[in-house]
């Protein structure tokens, strides 16, 4: 998004207030996941400038594991779950507990976990999207990479947008038995389809008032 | 003199002298190209992010073609910063390299990046990162520099510090030994 293309900060809120609606959905199924009570704080929203992304996640040489999905449909793009560096552990121990005995040991398990994770969230997300925008946008099949995040990114950001000033930054925070999980999800869209993506939040955001 | 060390973000290029120390880090797709003359201990990275400008047609397997034939919705507007592409990085940093009195015989380079990050459904050459290695090493052939050390392609992000005073240039991936190229 360049500056002109760029989310207002009552769209901004408009969508931390759709992701909002998408936040429980997501928490009971992964609470389903997990076999345990899931708590979502309310997410925030962020449109940030491309190295400020790099910098929100954490220490930039740190790995971090990152499910990539396209986007297609009404809006063609990308879209990344993002786990970093010190949530990862506490994340697959959660999930490797409530798997049955076998299948603890099984290799690249908590890569399978994460991938599954980003999955449930994005679909949730996509659905909340898809209820209040009347858009309709599909994810392609999530692929998993543990990496330095710029190093991960700069593909995508290259290949989609090399324009972009801006991204959409979705920062969700899991309440596990006392444990805060932090997630991002950071969504990529394609240059031809920011207008798209911006209108269609716009009259979303006309149509079911901003109070 | 205690060295510096210079970071350069994606898309930037540095020139220097030595004894200071330039350094890239979170390559993936991105290269960075490293030009420097030993006689004299100057040398220049910059970190670029795509094999050229739409409009060099020699420069060409970067076309519209290729980059949304794979990929739906993936699209080519270029950018217009001197060091984000190969060909106008390379051009600009001999240039600051002459400037500042290095000889054109006694440049060598080194490039190190250009991954495929996610590597699961996609032709490996199809991906900007491998674009971005032939790339480079066209421009290179056609301007008469030797590559003399490459530490490019797979699936894994590297960073990168160049230490002017001799040369060396480090190669660090995480889960794997430091490298020197």
């Amino acid at each position: 998004m360049n500056n002109q293309e760029m989310l207002s900060e009552e769209q901004v809120d408009f969508l931390r207030e759709m992701m909002n609606i998408g936040a429980g959905n997501a928490a009971t199924a992964l609470g389903q996941m997990l076999r345990c009570q899931v708590n979502m704080e309310i997410p925030l929203a962020h449109v940030l400038p491309v190295p400020k992304v790099f910098s929100v996640l954490g220490d930039p040489s740190l790995p971090v594991a990152c499910v990539r999905m396209g986007m297609v449909g009404d809006v063609v793009g990308e879209l990344f779950f993002i786990v970093p560096a010190g949530q990862r552990a506490d994340l697959t121990h959660l999930a490797e507990r409530a798997m049955p005995g076998p299948t603890k040991k099984a290799p690249d398990l908590d890569l399978s976990v994460l991938t599954e994770i980003g999955n449930i969230l994005v679909g949730v997300y996509l659905t909340a999207i898809h209820d209040f925008c009347q858009l309709h946008i599909y994810h392609t099949v999530p692929t998993i990479a543990i990496d330095m995040i710029q190093s991960l990114l700069d593909e995508s950001i290259v290949a989609l947008s090399p324009h972009v000033r801006a991204l959409i930054l979705i920062e969700n925070e899991f309440i596990v038995e006392e444990r805060h999980i932090r997630t991002f999800l950071l969504l990529i869209p394609a240059v031809q389809s920011v207008r798209t993506l911006v209108d269609s939040v716009e009259g979303a955001r006309m149509a079911y008032g901003s109070e | 003199m205690v060295p510096n060390r210079i970071q350069v973000a994606l898309g930037e290029g540095v020139v220097a002298n030595a004894p200071h120390i330039v350094l890239s880090s979170g390559l993936g797709s991105c290269v960075a190209v490293i030009l420097y003359d030993a006689q004299r201990g100057i040398g220049g990275l910059a970190h670029i992010m795509l094999p050229a400008q739409l409009r060099n047609a020699e420069c060409g397997m970067w076309n519209e073609q290729s980059a949304t034939c794979t990929e739906p919705g993936r699209s080519v507007r270029i950018p217009k910063s001197t060091f984000q592409c190969a060909d106008t990085a390379i051009a600009a940093l001999l240039e600051r390299l002459r400037s500042r009195g290095a000889v054109r015989r006694d440049i060598v380079a080194k490039m190190v990046g250009g991954a495929r990050m996610f590597s699961c459904y996609e032709n490996p050459d199809t991906g900007i990162g491998k674009q971005n290695v032939v790339s480079v090493k066209r421009i290179l052939r056609r301007e008469r520099i030797a590559l003399i050390g490459e530490d490019t392609g797979g699936h894994h992000g590297r960073s990168v510090e160049f230490h002017l005073d001799s040369g060396r240039v480090i190669v660090m991936a995480i889960g794997r030994e430091e490298r020197e190229i």
